[in-house]
C-alpha cells in the first residue's frame, strides 16, 4: 500500500520518504530546517504539536535550531518558510494526505509557508476516501482537508505552474515503527 | 449584434488558438485520467443522487438546513438573489467589514454580488488567480473553470502592471507576485466568501475543491466566512460524494484529484480565540422551478465541470464571451434561460451545432443539445417566428410547393454554377459561399431518376428513404445505394409521397411543420410492405427511427398514426448499417480492385445518436481498402444542416479545422456517410481547391463491387 501511495503522491509532484523510527525521520527533518533555512532570520519554521513531538524534547530542539518555533499564531505562521504538522490519514489511490483540524493552528502550518512537511504514520495509510471516511464522523469535525500535492494552477495559458496560495513544496515524511 | 461579436471572436487568434489548443489536448488527457475507471457508472451513480435531489429539493434543503444550524452554522435560504445580497451586505455593516476576500463561486457571480458590495464601499478581491485577472482587467470569465484562458501572459503582464505594479511577462513570476500580493489581501480581509461544489444534506457539510490553496487560505483567515451555495450543489448523504469527487477533477481538468478538497461543517475557534462566524446561504434563484419542470429538471445533474465547454466545436472558436453570459457554453445556455429569463438564452441557444459531443462527456447525464433544442420550441412559441422562417417552413409544409421549387432551382442556379458547385451568390447570400462552395442542385432529381432503374424482382424488399439531399442534390448516393441492395437480391421500393425528413424545422423549433413531416412520411412509408426501411442520411434516419414518434406525440397527433410511426421505426436501418451485415453475410462482393486508402469522417448522428462507428470503416475495408485515421474523425464538420446557413462563419471555421486534420492524413480520399459532410466537406475542399475526393461510403462500395 505504501507503494502505491508513494507512486501516486510522487506522480502529483509530492516529495515522500520514508524512516523507520521517529528518531530517523526527525534527523531528516532537523537536516532538512538546517539546508532550507538559516538560524540567523526570526522564526522561520513552524511546528505545530502533534503526537509525533511527544516525548521529543522541545527545549533542548530550539536550542539546536532557534528557527523553530512552536508557537503558533498568524504572525508566526504567516512569516515561516516552513511549516510542520501531523496529518491525520494517507490515501493510497491518490497519493492523498487527511488533515483534519479542530485546532486552526493546524491548518495555518500547511497553508501559509511556502513548504509544507507533513508527519504521517505509515500504519495510517488506507486504501481509498471510502475507507478514511469509513473511519471518521464527518459532521463532528469543523474542518477536513484532502491534501494532494502542492498547490498548483494554470490558470495563465495553460501553463502548469507550482505553488501559488498554498505550499509550493509538500514534503511527506512517512515513518513505520510510530 | 451576436453576429458582431461572433466575427470579432473568430478574428481573435488568442482565443481560438488557446481554446483549440486547449480542447485537443482536454480529450486526450481526460481519456487517460478515466483509464481503469468505469465512466458509464460512474455518471449513472451521479446523475442518479443529482436527480434525487431534483425529486425532493424541498426536503433535502430542509435536512441540509437542520443539519448545518445542529452543526453550529447559520444557514440563510432563499429564492432570490436580492436578498442573498442584502444579506451578506447587513453582515458585513454589522461586524464593520472593509475588505473581503472571495474564492471562485459561480453564485455570487449569477447574482453580481461583487458590484454590490463595491457599490457599499466594501473592497473585493477575487483570489482565485484566473479570476483575479479577470477582476483587474474589468472582464467577465470566457470559461467557467478556466477563466482567463483568453489572455496570454503578455495580456497578463499588462493587466498586472497597469492596475498592481509593474512586472514582466513571465508565467512563474506573475504567479509569485499574485502570491505575494493577494497573501497580503487574505492577512487584512475581515471576511471570506466561498462557493462550494458540493453540500450534503445528511451532515450539513460543504465541500470545495481548487487546486491553488486560495479556497483554504478565505475559509480560514477571516474571521467571517460566508460560502454562497446554489440548492443544486445538494446531495442527500454523505456516501454521494465519492462518485462526484472522482468525476469532477476528471471531467473538469482531467486531473485525478485537485490539490485541496476541504471540508467544512461547523464553525470552530478562530486563529484569535474566539468563536469562528460561519454562515452558509443557499440560493434558490428559479432552481427550484427547474426542479419541477418534466424536461429541465436534468439541469440540476450538473456538478459544474464545464466539460461540455471543453468537448464542443463551437465553443473551442468563439469562447464564452459569445457563447453564453455568466454560465456559458452549452450547460450555460440552458442555466442563463433558467437564471435570467428565456429571451436572455435568445441569441446565444442558436449557436448550439446540436453534434452531441457533449452529451458523451457530461459526468450529470445531462442532454444539453435536447435541452437547448427545448429552449428552442419554446421561444419560438412564446415569441413566435419570424416573417422570413414562417415563409420558409410553410413552404417545407407543402410537399409538392417545396419539390417544385427545388426543380425550379436547378434551372435559375445555373448562372452561378461551374462543375457541380456554386462558387459564388450574389451580393446577401455570399456569405454562405464564402467558406465552402454549395452544392447545385441536380437536373434530375433522385425521385425521376429511380423511375428509369431496372430492377430485378424480390421477395425481400426495401423502402428507400432518400432524404432532401439525396433526392435533389446527390442523387447519384441512391443510385449507388439500389445497386448495393439489388447485388444482396433486395428489391428497392420508392414511395413518392416521402418528403422532408423534418430535421430543418425540428431543429429550429418549428414543431408544427415538423410533425407534419413526420406525418406524411409515416403515411407515406407505411402505405406498402417491406423488409426494411433504409436512408443513407443519418439525420433522416434518426428522424425515422426516433423523432417522428416524438414530434406525433408532443404534437397531440392521434394514436393511430403514433402506432404506425411505432411501426416504421422497428423496420428503420441505416444504409451503413444494412450494407454491413450484408457484406457480412456475403451477399454483397467486391472485385479485387486496386488497393486505395480512405481517412473516415464520422457524422454526428450516426456516430452519437445511432452509435454507429466501426460499422462503415468495416465494410470500407471488406472492399479491399487500407484505412489512415485522422485526428478528431468524430468531431463535427460544422454543417449542421440550416445551422451552417445561420451562422456560415462558425460553420467555415470549423470546416477549415476538419480540411486541416484531413489534409494531414495525407490521403486523397475522404469517405462518410451522411449527404450533409459530403457537402460541407466538398464544398470546402473545392473551396480550397485541394485535390482530395469526398464520398459517401456508399458510392465507395458500390463502385468496388463485383
Amino acid at each position: 500500500m505504501f507503494e502505491l501511495f508513494k507512486q501516486k503522491a510522487e506522480a502529483i509532484s509530492g516529495e515522500v520518504h520514508s524512516f523507520k523510527s521517529k528518531a530517523e525521520a526527525l534527523d531528516f527533518i532537523k537536516n532538512f530546517i538546517r539546508e532550507n533555512t538559516s538560524n540567523q532570520s526570526s522564526k522561520s519554521v513552524v511546528w505545530c504539536d502533534s503526537p509525533f513531538l511527544e516525548g521529543v524534547d522541545k527545549d533542548s530542539l530550539i536550542e539546536e535550531l532557534p528557527q523553530i518555533e512552536f508557537n503558533i499564531d498568524l504572525n508566526s505562521a504567516s512569516s515561516a518558510k516552513v511549516g510542520i504538522n501531523q496529518v491525520d490519514y494517507g490515501v493510497a489511490e491518490t497519493g492523498s494526505l487527511i488533515e483534519i483540524s479542530e485546532d486552526v493552528k493546524r491548518r495555518l502550518c500547511s497553508t501559509l509557508p511556502e513548504i509544507h512537511i507533513a508527519i504521517l504514520p505509515m500504519s495510517r495509510i488506507e486504501p481509498d476516501l471510502e475507507s478514511v471516511m469509513r473511519k471518521i464522523d464527518i459532521n463532528k469535525i469543523p474542518y477536513l482537508t484532502v491534501i494532494s500535492g502542492p498547490s498548483r494552477t494554470a490558470d495563465i495559458e495553460r501553463v502548469l505552474t507550482i505553488g501559488v496560495h498554498g505550499p509550493e513544496r509538500l514534503i511527506i515524511v512517512c515513518i513505520d515503527n510510530f | 449584434m451576436i453576429k458582431e461579436e461572433i466575427k470579432k471572436a473568430l478574428q481573435n487568434a488568442n482565443l481560438g488558438g488557446a481554446l483549440t489548443r486547449f480542447s485537443e489536448a482536454y480529450a486526450v488527457s481526460r481519456a487517460r485520467a478515466y483509464e481503469g475507471l468505469n465512466f458509464e457508472e460512474l455518471r449513472e451513480k451521479i446523475a442518479r443522487a443529482k436527480a434525487y435531489v431534483a425529486e425532493n429539493l424541498e426536503e433535502i434543503v430542509q435536512t441540509f438546513i437542520r443539519s448545518a444550524e445542529k452543526n453550529g452554522a447559520k444557514v440563510f435560504y432563499t429564492k432570490s438573489p436580492e436578498e442573498v445580497r442584502k444579506y451578506i451586505i447587513e453582515l458585513a455593516k454589522k461586524h464593520n467589514v472593509k475588505s473581503i476576500v472571495k474564492s471562485k463561486s459561480m453564485a455570487t457571480e449569477e447574482i453580481h454580488l461583487n458590484k454590490y458590495l463595491k457599490d457599499e464601499g466594501i473592497e473585493v478581491n477575487e483570489t482565485d488567480l484566473g479570476e483575479w485577472i479577470i477582476q483587474l482587467a474589468g472582464q467577465r470569465p470566457s470559461h467557467m473553470v478556466l477563466p482567463a484562458i483568453h489572455l496570454t501572459r503578455y495580456d497578463v503582464s499588462e493587466v498586472f502592471t497597469k492596475k498592481v505594479e509593474p512586472i514582466e511577462p513571465d508565467i512563474a513570476r506573475m504567479v509569485k507576485f499574485a502570491r505575494k500580493h493577494l497573501r497580503r489581501k487574505f492577512l487584512a480581509a475581515d471576511m471570506g466568501i466561498s462557493g462550494a461544489n458540493i453540500a450534503i444534506a445528511e451532515t450539513g457539510t460543504i465541500v470545495l475543491f481548487t487546486n491553488e490553496g486560495n479556497a483554504r487560505l478565505t475559509m480560514t483567515l477571516p474571521k467571517i466566512h460566508v460560502a454562497v451555495v446554489g440548492v443544486e450543489k445538494l446531495v442527500a448523504r454523505f456516501e454521494d460524494i465519492f462518485p462526484i469527487i472522482r468525476a469532477l477533477p476528471r471531467s473538469a481538468t482531467a486531473q485525478l484529484i485537485t490539490s485541496y478538497i476541504s471540508f467544512v461543517s461547523k464553525p470552530y475557534t478562530h486563529i484569535d480565540g474566539s468563536q469562528k462566524d460561519f454562515h452558509i446561504v443557499l440560493l434558490d434563484n428559479n432552481r427550484s422551478s427547474i426542479a419541477k419542470d418534466p424536461v429541465f429538471k436534468q439541469t440540476l445533474q450538473c456538478i459544474r465541470c464545464a466539460s461540455c465547454l471543453n468537448v464542443c466545436p463551437v465553443f473551442r472558436h468563439i469562447g464564452g464571451h459569445v457563447f453564453g453570459k455568466v454560465y456559458t457554453g452549452g450547460i450555460g445556455t440552458i442555466l442563463t434561460a433558467w437564471t435570467e429569463g428565456l429571451k436572455a438564452s435568445k441569441d446565444i441557444q442558436g449557436l448550439c451545432i446540436q453534434c452531441g459531443n457533449c452529451v458523451r462527456v457530461c459526468p450529470g447525464k445531462i442532454d444539453i443539445p435536447e435541452l437547448i433544442l427545448e429552449i428552442r420550441k419554446r421561444l419560438a412559441k412564446e415569441e413566435g417566428l419570424s416573417f422570413k422562417t414562417k415563409a420558409i417552413y410553410s413552404v417545407v409544409n407543402n410537399r409538392k410547393l417545396f419539390h417544385s421549387i427545388l426543380r425550379a432551382a436547378s434551372k435559375i442556379q445555373k448562372p452561378f454554377e461551374k462543375g457541380g458547385f456554386i462558387r459564388h451568390l450574389p451580393f446577401f447570400l455570399s456569405e454562405l459561399t464564402a467558406e465552402r462552395s454549395l452544392p447545385a442542385i441536380a437536373d434530375i432529381p433522385f425521385r425521376d431518376r429511380f423511375k428509369k432503374i431496372r430492377q430485378p424482382k424480390s421477395q425481400k424488399k426495401a423502402i428507400f428513404f432518400a432524404g432532401c439531399l439525396i433526392d435533389f442534390a446527390y442523387p447519384e448516393i441512391g443510385e449507388a445505394l439500389v445497386k448495393l441492395l439489388n447485388a444482396a437480391g433486395i428489391e428497392v421500393l420508392f414511395p413518392e409521397e416521402q418528403t422532408c425528413c423534418g430535421a430543418p424545422a425540428r431543429y429550429s423549433g418549428v414543431m408544427d411543420v415538423a410533425a407534419n413531416n413526420s406525418r406524411q412520411n409515416v403515411e407515406a412509408l407505411i402505405s406498402i410492405d417491406a423488409d426494411y426501411i433504409v436512408s443513407a442520411c443519418p439525420t433522416c434516419t434518426v428522424a425515422l427511427k426516433t423523432q417522428f414518434i416524438k414530434d406525433l406525440k408532443e404534437q397531440n397527433y392521434g394514436e393511430e398514426i403514433i402506432r404506425k410511426a411505432q411501426k416504421l421505426s422497428e423496420k428503420v436501418k441505416d444504409a451503413s448499417e444494412l450494407i454491413n451485415s450484408l457484406i457480412k453475410e456475403g451477399n454483397i462482393k467486391f472485385k479485387d480492385g486496386k488497393e486505395q486508402v480512405f481517412t473516415y469522417h464520422d457524422p454526428c448522428h450516426l456516430v452519437r445518436t445511432l452509435n454507429i462507428q466501426k460499422e462503415p470503416r468495416e465494410s470500407l475495408l471488406a472492399s479491399g481498402m487500407k484505412i489512415t485515421e485522422m485526428f478528431e474523425s468524430d468531431t463535427c464538420c460544422g454543417m449542421g444542416g440550416s445551422y451552417s446557413l445561420k451562422f456560415p462563419e462558425i460553420s467555415g471555421t470549423i470546416l477549415k479545422r476538419k480540411l486541416e486534420n484531413i489534409k494531414k492524413t495525407q490521403v486523397s480520399l475522404v469517405c462518410t456517410d451522411c449527404p450533409g459532410c459530403v457537402m460541407q466537406i466538398r464544398g470546402g475542399v473545392d473551396r480550397e481547391g485541394l485535390n482530395i475526393e469526398v464520398k459517401h461510403s456508399i458510392e465507395v462500395l458500390a463502385e468496388r463491387m463485383d
